[in-house]
């Protein structure tokens, strides 16, 4: 089941949403969100509105889409964060790979 | 009509009955003196009176008085016939009460004439009576309704008294529903949430809105639902129940455990200040949205302000009543004003604010719905002991073996069956990150010897979850058991994950575990969200245990 996405108007930055459960059973889905139709993408944000659990396969496939994103993409966000899940990214010092809110 | 003939000549007497019948009003009555009409007034109730002045016993000036205080709160017409033209004597005719005069010997087209007129006026005097009867009907039943309402809403919007000690707030509304609105919560996992706002407009109208967002605040608060998703939420309900012209301003605060990590969310209300124990305003946290209930899901923008306080900083939340509020010259109180007092006395209560502001307007009432809610940063640790939690001691054992292995992932339904008992829905989220954790440490690894060495390459993430789906397949013999016991005495949740493998060289691991490494970051993940991690055995059985 694929996972939510939108374009920027200029097609420049992409935003993927996580459903509520943001483990390894996504990592196809994910990879999918995340390399389809990317050519012009400078920017992608990953919307974590829906996001209530999450683990740390997860943090994996997130510093993943960076390594495999990184020669076009410059700027890696990550918003709209629940309090827990925000926890643990803090805990996994994401705020230094991303630009967390 | 029913009208009354007062003179004590029985021929005119005569005379006017017979010229009234002629003129179409049949129905007379006659009196011979003041005192018997009075009586007879009593009892037929006249609609109109003609009152013979000059009469032996009481004249027609004595009568006309007493005639008029014993109807009702109509107006009952009273013309007097007079034989007297000197002014002093009609004048007086009016001034004793009488409402016209005719002379004798009178026109009758002229009579005639006077008594319709007088006939219309006692019709509209008749009317004006009963839709003031209307009206007072009207007014009680309305009363009625209110104190219904009043009575829903002091059920229906309520808040966790537990929070008392942590704000000082005051609502003043203007009226009888208060088109301002505080609601405050604790959150599953000790922290806590506020909303101040201010429905356009006051009165009922505007207090209506206050029931549903209630009721969302509430249950999204029970969630641990960011700020920016209360408000998306509230939006969406006020999109679909309020009229167009109406909307909701709204600010929404999160304070976390420790006290002092601030998330704001403020749509359409003036500016939260931030104070430091000292009374010097630090941050102004304004408002960055429209308000609530006017934009569409996609048209909102997703911005929350964060800062990090300290203990002893103060945020002082309040609606635009207070700052707009008006002294006898029309200069508004503002911001500014609120802000020298507080840095005049740092630790001034919202009470005492009130009673500055009262002083500033000088007690002219205030035309909008005035609130202020003041929070000053401290530990809320006590809020999340204070949860109620399971009284009965539990033991639940999940054993899998390769078949029940193949069937899924049982961490959902896991964490599921914990978070059903009482106050163990606190733990929700770092539950589900730990057992996930664990059970998949002890699937891939253990029982299907996985390398997440694999995960590095390239594609390595794709290659492992095929590798890892081909491997689970041909799974044959294997067990994975997990046990989580609750001590209600102790308070702590102990989970065990046993796997059939061989188990790996933990203490090295751990040794050698990085962030930059999926165990690594696993284990960070595990330790910190729980209370201590504990690996048995070979390697293949950890336990953990969460303070609850």
């Amino acid at each position: 089941m694929s996972l939510e996405r939108k374009f920027s108007a200029d097609k420049k930055q992409l935003t993927v949403v996580a459903d509520e459960v943001f483990d390894f059973g996504k990592v196809q889905d994910f990879r999918v969100a995340f390399s389809t139709d990317i050519e012009d993408v400078e920017e992608v944000t990953i919307d974590l509105h829906k996001t209530a659990y999450m683990d740390s396969s997860a943090l994996g496939m997130l510093l993943n889409m960076q390594k495999l994103l990184s020669a076009k993409v410059s700027t890696f966000k990550i918003t709209n964060t629940r309090p827990q899940v925000l926890k643990i990214l803090q805990i996994a010092r994401f705020d230094k790979k991303f630009e967390i809110s | 009509m029913r009208i009354l003939i007062v003179d004590d000549d029985s021929l005119n007497r005569f005379l006017l009955v017979h010229m009234l019948e002629q003129n179409g009003y049949p129905d007379c009555y006659e009196a011979e003196s003041g005192h018997e009409a009075l009586s007879l007034a009593k009892r037929i109730q006249p609609e109109l009176v003609l009152l013979d002045v000059m009469m032996e016993d009481m004249s027609g000036f004595e009568v006309a008085p007493l005639l008029k205080a014993q109807t009702d709160e109509i107006y009952l017409p009273i013309i007097f016939i007079t034989a007297l033209d000197d002014e002093d004597s009609l004048v007086r005719c009016l001034d004793v009460g009488g409402d016209d005069f005719v002379a004798k010997p009178f026109n009758k087209t002229i009579l005639a004439a006077k008594i319709s007129a007088h006939a219309r006026t006692r019709e509209l005097s008749k009317k004006s009576y009963e839709q003031n009867q209307q009206l007072i009907f009207y007014r009680n039943a309305v009363e009625r309704e209110h104190k219904i309402v009043e009575h829903i809403f002091g059920n229906a919007v309520t808040n966790d008294n537990k929070l008392l000690p942590y704000l000082d707030f005051k609502l003043l509304p203007a009226t009888d529903f208060n088109g301002d609105l505080l609601l405050f919560s604790a959150g599953p996992n000790g922290g806590l949430y506020y909303l101040v706002g201010d429905f356009t407009g006051h009165g009922l109208a505007a207090a209506i809105g206050a029931l549903p967002v209630s009721q969302a605040f509430h249950a999204m608060a029970s969630k641990g639902l960011s700020v920016f998703e209360m408000a998306a939420t509230l939006n969406e309900t006020l999109l679909k129940l309020l009229p167009g012209d109406m909307f909701f301003a709204a600010a929404l605060v999160h304070v976390s455990l420790c006290g002092t990590r601030l998330e704001i969310w403020n749509s359409g209300m003036p500016d939260l200040l931030l104070f430091n124990a000292e009374g010097d305003v630090i941050e102004r946290f304004s408002s960055q949205h429209m308000a609530l209930g006017i934009l569409d899901a996609d048209e909102m923008g997703k911005e929350i302000q964060r800062y990090q306080s300290t203990v002893g900083d103060r945020l002082l939340a309040f609606s635009d009543g207070v700052i707009e509020i008006m002294d006898p010259e029309q200069n508004m109180l503002s911001e500014k004003q609120i802000e020298h007092w507080v840095a005049a006395q740092a630790d001034v209560t919202v009470t005492e604010l009130f009673e500055r502001i009262t002083q500033f307007s000088q007690n002219t009432s205030p035309s909008d719905d005035l609130t202020c809610v003041s929070y000053t940063c401290q530990s809320l640790l006590a809020l999340e002991h204070q949860q109620t939690i399971a009284p009965i001691p539990f033991h639940l054992t999940f054993d899998l073996d390769a078949s029940a292995i193949k069937e899924g992932d049982p961490v959902q339904s896991v964490v599921n069956m914990v978070c059903s008992q009482t106050g163990m829905y606190a733990l929700h989220a770092r539950l589900f990150t730990v057992v996930s954790e664990l059970y998949n440490n002890a699937l891939d690894h253990g029982v299907l010897k996985l390398d997440s060495a694999l995960k590095h390459s390239p594609d390595g993430f794709e290659a492992y979850f095929d590798l890892r789906t081909q491997r689970l397949a041909q799974l044959s013999q294997a067990e994975i058991s997990m046990t989580l016991s609750f001590d209600p005495v102790k308070r702590s949740l102990i989970i065990l994950v046993r796997d059939s493998g061989p188990g790996f060289d933990y203490q090295l691991r751990l040794k050698q575990a990085s962030l930059e490494d999926c165990f690594g970051r696993g284990i960070q993940l595990v330790a910190e969200l729980t209370d201590s991690v504990q690996y048995l055995d070979a390697g293949n059985a950890v336990e953990v245990m969460f303070n609850v």
